[in-house]
């Protein structure tokens, strides 16, 4: 497999930590304080005019994006990106939000956003040579590092909880991918993962190729920026397991502004976790303090069921700084959210899409929305992939009119 | 007590090029000062004056130490894993 010339705007990688700029090579955390590296580029070089008539004439993928990335495109990658971004007045209506908008990114090949992170991780590992790629995931992730691989002609191993819900597990096995099911929670996968990652010489997405991965996520908010007319949305409420998602929305934030896309203008960044797992959440609304790892995570939403999320205090800072606001909400709120968005505006989304929908009603609530603010709220993962919930059915009935005039009497009206 | 302590490959310079090395200790504490006794150069980077700094991640036999008291006894402890603070899929 080849891949086009290493993307020549990546100027290093700086240490988010000490503020070191590093050689662009194998390393994937800081040499000397082993905190998080990100992409460097070389901003001013990028004349917004050009940028944008770059962008504008790429391809419909994240790919468009290129220069704003930190590796070229493959050869052979799946189409990832380029998601509807949709109004929903009718949700809207129903939680008391003026003018709402759904980017609705589970509409991605693995039918999660996750897609995104793992097509720069890809492209990454092709530049490496490498022939292995594998991740620790919750479901979501392994489905997308499975399907990126077959298409890239990669061997995967990808380690889930044993709870992982059996559509996810499923989906990652026929992509070919190897399933490792582990004992514990998602936390316990992880460390197992952190401990084979350095000596397997594999591309481990979210380990050894992060730097990388996690610059996959910027390219939701350069959609949804374009897809308005090169405009920033009032506020975004973005789903919040390791905060790589929401630190990313940031990222992409000053990118758009500090290369002219976009005229400068506050964007708002909230953050949305279950109940039962809401380490950056509960850190906002407890006074902006320190994170506090969750110890078990229990929720529905098991896509966020990250006790100590590595970006963690991150996220709360992302979130103070950009004016932003926090909630937390519980299952029940999760489910009943998940149907009033299929309900309202037949989008189906697994339950992270659900958190994101009750914390936006929840902040509706508190007043955190000015009149007619635009608010976007990230759709991250798909309900088609199964739901955890059945729904309630009445009793099947044979196939004669009567059977239904009787059971479904409402109907004729 | 003998700890097997596993150093993540980013830091194994810092430890003489060692994959794990052994330390006694039976608290917290005296971990963190083995640590920084024996291996001064792994331990500037690990720690964060009397903690352990917050971008790495400790593991006692798989337990975080975020999790564990500081008075928590590791007499009968055997593993300890230090890995750069990730996580997220």
């Amino acid at each position: 497999m080849t891949t086009m010339a290493i993307a020549d705007q990546v100027q290093g990688l700086r240490c988010r930590s000490c503020g070191v700029l590093q050689p662009r090579d194998e390393r994937y955390v800081c040499e000397r304080c082993l905190g998080a590296v990100e992409p460097e580029y070389d901003l001013p070089s990028l004349r917004a005019s050009d940028l944008r008539s770059r962008i504008e004439q790429g391809p419909r993928t994240i790919w468009r994006y290129a220069p704003l990335l930190p590796c070229a495109e493959p050869a052979q990658g799946l189409q990832v990106g380029w998601t509807p971004l949709v109004p929903a007045p009718h949700l809207g209506k129903a939680i008391g939000v003026d003018d709402l908008w759904l980017k609705d990114d589970s509409r991605n090949p693995s039918l999660s956003f996750k897609d995104r992170p793992v097509a720069l991780a890809t492209a990454r590992a092709l530049e490496l040579g490498l022939d292995t790629i594998a991740c620790a995931s919750t479901g979501n992730l392994a489905g997308a590092v499975a399907a990126a691989a077959a298409r890239a002609g990669l061997r995967a191993y990808v380690f889930v909880p044993e709870t992982t819900e059996a559509s996810k597990i499923a989906a990652a096995a026929w992509y070919g991918a190897t399933v490792v099911r582990v004992r514990g929670n998602y936390d316990r996968v992880n460390r197992l993962c952190g401990s084979l990652a350095d000596d397997l010489g594999w591309g481990f997405v979210n380990f050894t190729l992060r730097p990388y991965y996690a610059e996959g996520s910027k390219t939701l908010l350069f959609e949804i920026a374009e897809q308005l007319g090169w405009r920033l949305p009032d506020h975004v409420i973005v789903p919040v397991g390791s905060g790589a998602l929401l630190t990313r929305t940031a990222t992409a934030l000053a990118q758009l502004i500090g290369t002219g896309l976009v005229p400068d203008a506050p964007c708002r960044i909230s953050a949305a976790q279950p109940a039962g797992c809401a380490p950056v959440t509960d850190a906002v609304q407890d006074g902006w303090r320190a994170v506090a790892a969750v110890r078990s995570p229990e929720t529905i939403a098991r896509s966020l069921a990250i006790g100590a999320p590595a970006d963690g205090d991150a996220s709360v800072s992302v979130v103070r700084r950009s004016g932003g606001a926090a909630a937390s909400v519980s299952d029940e709120e999760i489910v009943d959210a998940c149907a009033l968005l299929a309900l309202t505006e037949g989008v189906l989304v697994e339950p992270a899409g659900g958190v994101v929908v009750a914390t936006a009603r929840s902040l509706a609530r508190r007043d955190v929305f000015g009149r007619g603010e635009r608010v976007v709220l990230y759709l991250t993962g798909n309900g088609h992939k199964g739901f955890p919930l059945e729904p309630e059915l009445r009793e099947t009935i044979d196939a004669d009119p009567d059977a239904f005039g009787s059971a479904y009497p409402e109907a004729a009206r | 007590m003998s700890l097997t302590v596993r150093i993540p490959a980013p830091l194994r310079a810092r430890a003489g090029g060692a994959r794990i090395v052994q330390l006694e200790a039976t608290s917290l504490a005296e971990l963190r000062r083995a640590l920084a006794e024996g291996y001064p150069d792994l331990g500037a980077a690990v720690l964060d004056g009397q903690a352990f700094a917050s971008a790495i991640s400790v593991f006692v036999d798989g337990e975080d130490v975020r999790f564990l008291p500081e008075d928590a006894d590791l007499r009968n402890a055997h593993l300890v894993e230090l890995l750069p603070a990730m996580s997220g899929g």
